[in-house]
């Protein structure tokens, strides 16, 4: 098999050259030339304090600001998950709104937090909630608390201000959710789809025209790979770019995705800021492909971070210029018809063909023409929902719109 | 193992992983090949009259690529001249070996077989290649000249089509490895089941939706004669890195599979993207998307001494060249090599580095 680590292999050629990282307190600062520098970024970039904290600003300000979408007093949903990416993110927005200088952020946050935390127990639940709201307070915002379980189950948005809306059988309903066995690759798509929906109906009630969602570039990559696996190539650039516009009145932007966790977390740990501490589950990589694409992901983060980048790069180069016929009735994503030969057609042939009696009497190309004919004669209907979509849609109850 | 999905009443001997349906041995068989027909027929891969060059490894995809093309054109009648095309990479115990395997493929299918050489075409076998430039970046030259052979092989034989025997778990291993690689020409091309390769003739991929499962089983049942031993220098690491993650991901779910190459199929890369344009090598006029192409490059740094020339970005591959094209002249003008013949005098020898 692979050629390296082969003993005929000279001992020089075999790893990567080792890059001696404490040579770092011998170096200066990239930027300022004249500091000793505290952190080292991709592996060669190091910074001190004071100008790796003014580097991220400006990295989350230049982001937002070359987009030239979001106008002053515009309210924007700024998406709460635990972690170091929205512990940086408030402090990062409340930094940019107290500034006095022409780069002072100019819009309207609401805080909201999908609250989806079933695996925990009520009082570990009510402890996150009061955390987050001490988070919250401690940059001066208020957060709102959406019930996951009563969006996905009744449609219904219910925003609080405390934790009063907990209920101790939100975990048994969201269980008893599906009838049917379905995948945990489906049903984590399921859940993704739906809390998406979620904040954007949330944003429509409370008048916001943006949302942010605290995505890092190792999310970037993962969700990336996560659709080309689930067959959603078209929807790259929407669920990956910078501007997620498949909503007309919302628009769904990631801010901190060229971060990666290194620098949020320093950026958190300079500012003395401890993201809110949760219980996490035991996660079986091989249970789904999200969770082995975001294992892989992870891995490359940490062996060979360059390739995230050409991840991310990669997706921004992509687009979907296929005519769309409308929108898919669940994740809104666009929904078409390749009228030449393509992966899906050939499933469904084959699904055909696997389940089809032939008559062995005929010759085997009359057979092969009696096959085809059936095959002709289904009549496809304009798909109401997109390629991935249908593999769940049996699964979502008919809301009777059109 | 529960009753065939077509209700013929015989036992499944097989779970299809494509559909998750089980199949008995004959209604798999007809399924397989109804699959490939299709395929054929509805992507128009084949123009009546014509002559396909099989591209044969002796390897289970183009055993069974050339046995199923074999059945189906003569009974669906597609009135095609099968002929096997292989490239002797010139790999002691694997490459002799498994050409033995084809010659088999020869005389069973009744197929002419036309064998070219990397020591015809090029003047190096992989073994001496190997030996020049180690186990590390081998893949590089091999792959680089197989390309350029088969199509060298075409173009000799005159035939209209070449047939790959790439199968779907290949299309999405490739579709993972150029997003983790960020090739994004090849990305966009690297899913049509119809390529040119400039020279007019047609590359075709009839077995792109069929699961290399499948087809190792349909070859098992159908008892065809095929060679399994992996290459001695080893398959290219990164590939392998992509192959893994795809087969992490099949056993997961297979289906994953074809959604990938669905995805592959939809996506397209913007207009404003730099996309490298197909052009003609200077020196060997083979197409390429630089001015001498990588076949030449590699062969120059072979037959240079210099066999690291090829090897890495190829802007670096380019300055180097320019600076090796610059010191070969200044050196030719001046007499240098016939006044001094010493190998340690010549600048065009010598003192050009390599990239490591």
């Amino acid at each position: 098999m692979c050629s390296i680590g082969n003993e005929l292999e000279n001992g020089s050629e075999k790893y990567m050259p080792h890059i001696d990282k404490t040579q770092v307190d011998k170096q200066k600062c990239n930027k300022c030339k004249e500091a000793t520098p505290c952190i080292l970024l991709r592996g060669k970039d190091s910074y001190c304090k004071p100008c790796f904290l003014l580097n991220t600003n400006h990295k989350f300000k230049l982001l937002l600001g070359k987009s030239k979408l979001i106008r002053p007093r515009d309210k924007v949903l700024v998406t709460y998950e635990i972690g170091h990416p929205s512990t940086a993110l408030l402090h990062l927005i409340r930094d940019g709104l107290n500034l006095n200088t022409p780069k002072k952020l100019t819009f309207d946050p609401v805080f909201v937090f999908v609250d989806d935390q079933y695996h925990l127990s009520l009082s570990e639940r009510k402890d996150v909630i009061s955390n987050i709201l001490t988070e919250a307070a401690h940059h001066e915002f208020k957060i709102k608390f959406l019930s996951f379980v009563d969006w996905v189950l009744y449609n219904r948005i219910i925003l609080s201000d405390n934790s009063d809306y907990i209920k101790a059988d939100d975990g048994d309903k969201i269980v008893s959710l599906f009838t049917k066995k379905m995948n945990e690759t489906n049903r984590k798509e399921f859940f993704n789809i739906e809390k998406k929906n979620a904040l954007i109906a949330v944003a429509k009630q409370l008048e916001c025209k943006f949302i942010f969602k605290p995505d890092i570039s190792v999310d970037v990559a993962s969700n990336l790979l996560i659709n080309i696996s689930l067959g959603k190539g078209s929807q790259i650039s929407m669920d990956t770019g910078f501007c997620d516009d498949r909503d007309d009145s919302v628009k769904v932007l990631s801010p901190l995705r060229l971060f990666d966790m290194k620098e949020l977390a320093f950026y958190n740990l300079l500012n003395k800021l401890n993201p809110v501490a949760i219980r996490q589950i035991k996660v079986d990589p091989y249970s789904s492909a999200q969770n082995l694409l975001k294992k892989f992901v992870t891995e490359l983060q940490e062996g060979y971070p360059a390739t995230v980048t050409t991840v991310v790069k990669t997706g921004d180069k992509l687009v979907s210029d296929i005519k769309v016929l409308g929108k898919c009735k669940f994740c809104k994503g666009p929904v078409f018809k390749n009228s030449e030969l393509n992966s899906e057609e050939s499933t469904h042939f084959s699904k055909l063909v696997s389940t089809y009696l032939p008559d062995r009497d005929m010759s085997k190309q009359d057979r092969f023409d009696d096959i085809k004919k059936t095959f002709e004669s289904t009549v496809y209907m304009t798909p109401q929902h997109c390629y991935s979509c249908s593999k769940i849609s049996e699964y979502l109850l008919d809301d009777g719109s059109d | 193992m529960p009753a065939c999905s077509t209700k013929c009443g015989k036992t499944a001997i097989l779970k299809r992983p494509k559909t998750g349906d089980a199949l008995c041995k004959e209604c798999f068989f007809e399924a397989f090949e109804n699959e490939i027909h299709y395929t054929i027929e509805r992507a128009k891969l084949f123009r009546p009259g014509s002559t396909v060059a099989i591209a044969a490894s002796g390897g289970k995809d183009s055993t069974v690529l050339a046995y199923v093309l074999k059945l189906l054109n003569e009974k669906f009648n597609y009135q095609l001249k099968l002929v096997l095309l292989s490239i002797d990479e010139g790999i002691t115990g694997y490459r002799d070996d498994s050409l033995n395997t084809v010659k088999q493929n020869k005389e069973d299918y009744g197929m002419d077989l036309k064998i070219l050489s990397y020591k015809e075409l090029y003047g190096w076998t992989m073994d001496e290649i190997v030996a020049e430039i180690g186990r590390k970046n081998n893949c590089t030259f091999c792959g680089v000249f197989r390309r350029q052979a088969l199509d060298r092989g075409a173009y000799l034989l005159k035939v209209d089509y070449v047939a790959t025997g790439h199968n779907a778990d290949d299309i999405a291993e490739t579709v993972l490895m150029n997003i983790l690689r960020g090739d994004i020409a090849r990305l966009n091309r690297c899913t049509s089941i119809i390529t040119d390769s400039g020279d007019g003739i047609p590359r075709v991929k009839p077995l792109k939706y069929a699961f290399e499962k499948e087809i190792v089983m349909y070859a098992y049942f159908k008892k065809l004669i095929y060679f399994t031993t992996e290459c001695v220098f080893a398959p290219n690491a990164y590939r392998g890195h992509a192959r893994v993650l795809l087969k992490d991901l099949e056993k997961i779910d297979p289906t994953i599979i074809m959604n990938i190459i669905k995805s592959g199929e939809d996506l397209k890369v913007a207009e404003t993207t730099k996309i490298p344009t197909l052009t003609r090598c200077v020196r060997c006029n083979y197409v390429s998307s630089q001015d001498v192409c990588k076949a030449c490059i590699l062969l120059e740094g072979l037959n240079k001494g210099l066999p690291r020339l090829g090897i890495g970005k190829s802007s670096k591959v380019k300055r180097l060249l320019k600076e090796n094209e610059e010191k070969t002249s200044s050196c030719n003008s001046k007499n240098c090599c016939n006044a001094k013949p010493e190998k340690s005098h010549c600048l065009c020898k010598t003192t050009i580095p390599s990239i490591s």
